[in-house]
């Protein structure tokens, strides 16, 4: 069994390195195919930064009547602390709404001097709350409709809102529905390149399978040694695109950061790197046998 | 040892290559197959090897029925066969060396024995010099003799010789079929298909004439090139 396994794995290595421009040619392909992979996966995590950017940006705030006591309010806050879809409750008094207006505006004269007329704080208490989801933030408007404390207050901004987190919402679904679809479409069109590249390198040999079909090998016998050279493929074309996707990641990733700030790629690829070399490799070597399994079989038929 | 009973054999294009065949050839016995180009000669052989299966009637080899056999059986029957070819059909990408251990490792040959016979072989056939060549390093003769060690390594008990001479000259076409009558010395049964006369008649063995599909003569000793 060993001494079997031994001669499979020579007579393939042999095979890789005696084809050496096949090898090459279809190694390369393969490393084209890897290399898309990636881009695939970076342009995920891209997007799903993109999507969860846009929910980050999104919340809603309930003001309180001027009347309301911060006893009330914190009641309040500790009811809607409660819900489950309820990720952060955040209360902002009155003095803490001014001084935030104020540090805000601080460079217009106008509302400065307007604001020292004034003999009273006119800005209100809030809770700004954010949901887990945004599609939950109804459920917490329905919710503080019905609570006892609803006439303390004064207005909630998510009807304002309403339209701004309908269209995150499709746009996220957009982004992650098609994102997902491309993903899978340029991915079979990667399998197929490459699935058809090992064919016509099989193609190629088929004199020498049924030859070898012919001298009484077996089918294990001779289509064993071509699933290694399609293994090997998948391992030389894995380390290639490794070599190649990393430094460019490296150089993308702080001009990718100038447009979105959370969005480390390299950071991304590097804390996740052995996921990634995993992935890599076992997608060259499983694409490499197989499409070596599928093509042989036609030739073994002598 | 080898019989075929009735043997009728068409091709896909309808091209009907062999017309009820009767034939019996005996263990260690060297038969010449002769006549023109598309006679049937070499559909004879190919029946053998089970690369195609008789439309009608039996091919046997020690009383096997080649028809009966499982796509698992059909290698374990080409390893009882060695066989040499005209466009010799040797593995490009393998040495001389590993071209012969090829044969020789699908019967399930351990390393060793691997290592010790192949050169033998290869010496007798007078490539002892040539172990590491590639085929495209080879003259025609070379590459001929070499396919007669791929085929003489597991020791067969028939050699299937389908116009071996074709691509060589005089020379080494009386070589190869002096390297034919050895092996047939040592009890291996060789049928080989040619239209070579002077070949045929210098052997002067068993001679079947085929033409149109059919065994028109069959002169079981002392037999000439006749059509």
């Amino acid at each position: 069994m060993k001494e079997s396994l031994k001669r499979i794995w020579s007579a393939g290595w042999l095979n890789f390195k005696r084809n050496s421009y096949l090898s090459l040619g279809t190694t390369g392909v393969m490393v084209l195919v890897l290399l898309l992979f990636s881009a695939l996966m970076a342009i995920n995590f891209l997007s799903l930064r993109v999507v969860s950017s846009l929910q980050e940006k999104v919340d809603i705030t309930a003001y309180f009547k001027s009347n309301a006591t911060e006893e009330e309010i914190m009641n309040i806050k500790n009811d809607v602390s409660g819900l489950e879809e309820v990720v952060r409750v955040e209360y902002i008094s009155r003095e803490q709404a001014l001084e935030g207006f104020k540090a805000s505006h601080a460079g217009d004269i106008l509302i400065q001097e307007s604001l020292a007329e004034l003999d009273s704080n006119p800005l209100q208490a809030s809770l700004n709350i954010k949901a887990t989801e945004t599609s939950q933030y109804v459920s917490i408007v329905t919710y503080l409709e019905a609570n006892k404390f609803r006439s303390l207050i004064d207005k909630i901004n998510f009807y304002e809102n309403e339209e701004v987190i309908r269209r995150v919402e499709s746009i996220s679904g957009g982004l992650q529905n098609w994102g997902f679809i491309l993903t899978m479409a340029l991915a079979l069109v990667a399998v197929l390149v490459n699935f058809n590249t090992i064919r016509l390198t099989i193609y190629n040999q088929r004199q020498e399978i049924e030859i070898m079909k012919l001298v009484g090998g077996s089918s294990w016998h001779i289509k064993a040694p071509y699933l290694v050279e399609g293994g090997l493929y998948g391992v030389f074309a894995a380390i290639i695109t490794l070599v190649i996707f990393y430094p460019v990641i490296y150089l993308a990733s702080p001009k990718l950061e100038i447009l979105m700030p959370n969005a480390s790629l390299m950071g991304y690829f590097v804390s996740n790197a052995l996921q990634y070399i995993f992935l890599v490799f076992s997608a060259g070597i499983l694409l490499g046998v197989i499409s070596s399994a599928v093509a042989i079989k036609r030739f073994l038929k002598v | 040892m080898i019989e075929y009973r009735n043997v009728c054999t068409t091709y896909e294009d309808s091209f009907r290559a062999l017309s009820n065949v009767n034939l019996h050839i005996k263990e260690g016995e060297f038969v010449s197959l002769v006549g023109p180009s598309g006679a049937g000669k070499s559909t004879l052989i190919r029946l053998l090897t089970r690369e195609i299966s008789p439309d009608e009637g039996q091919v046997l080899v020690d009383g096997v029925n080649l028809a009966d056999l499982s796509g698992g059986d059909i290698p374990l029957l080409r390893r009882k066969i060695g066989t040499i070819f005209q466009d010799f059909r040797l593995l490009s990408n393998k040495n001389a060396f590993e071209n012969v251990a090829f044969a020789l490792e699908v019967c399930g040959a351990s390393k060793e024995e691997v290592e010790s016979d192949v050169p033998k072989v290869l010496g007798i056939v007078g490539l002892g010099s040539k172990v590491k060549s590639f085929p495209h390093q080879m003259s025609g003769g070379e590459k001929q003799r070499l396919a007669i060690a791929r085929a003489l390594i597991h020791r067969p008990k028939i050699i299937l010789a389908d116009e071996p001479t074709g691509n060589l000259d005089m020379v080494n076409s009386y070589d190869v079929v002096k390297l034919l009558l050895k092996i047939n010395e040592l009890g291996t049964t060789v049928i080989l298909a040619t239209h070579n006369d002077k070949i045929v008649n210098s052997i002067g063995r068993r001679v079947i004439s085929m033409d149109s599909g059919k065994i028109v003569r069959d002169q079981v000793e002392e037999g000439k090139y006749i059509l």
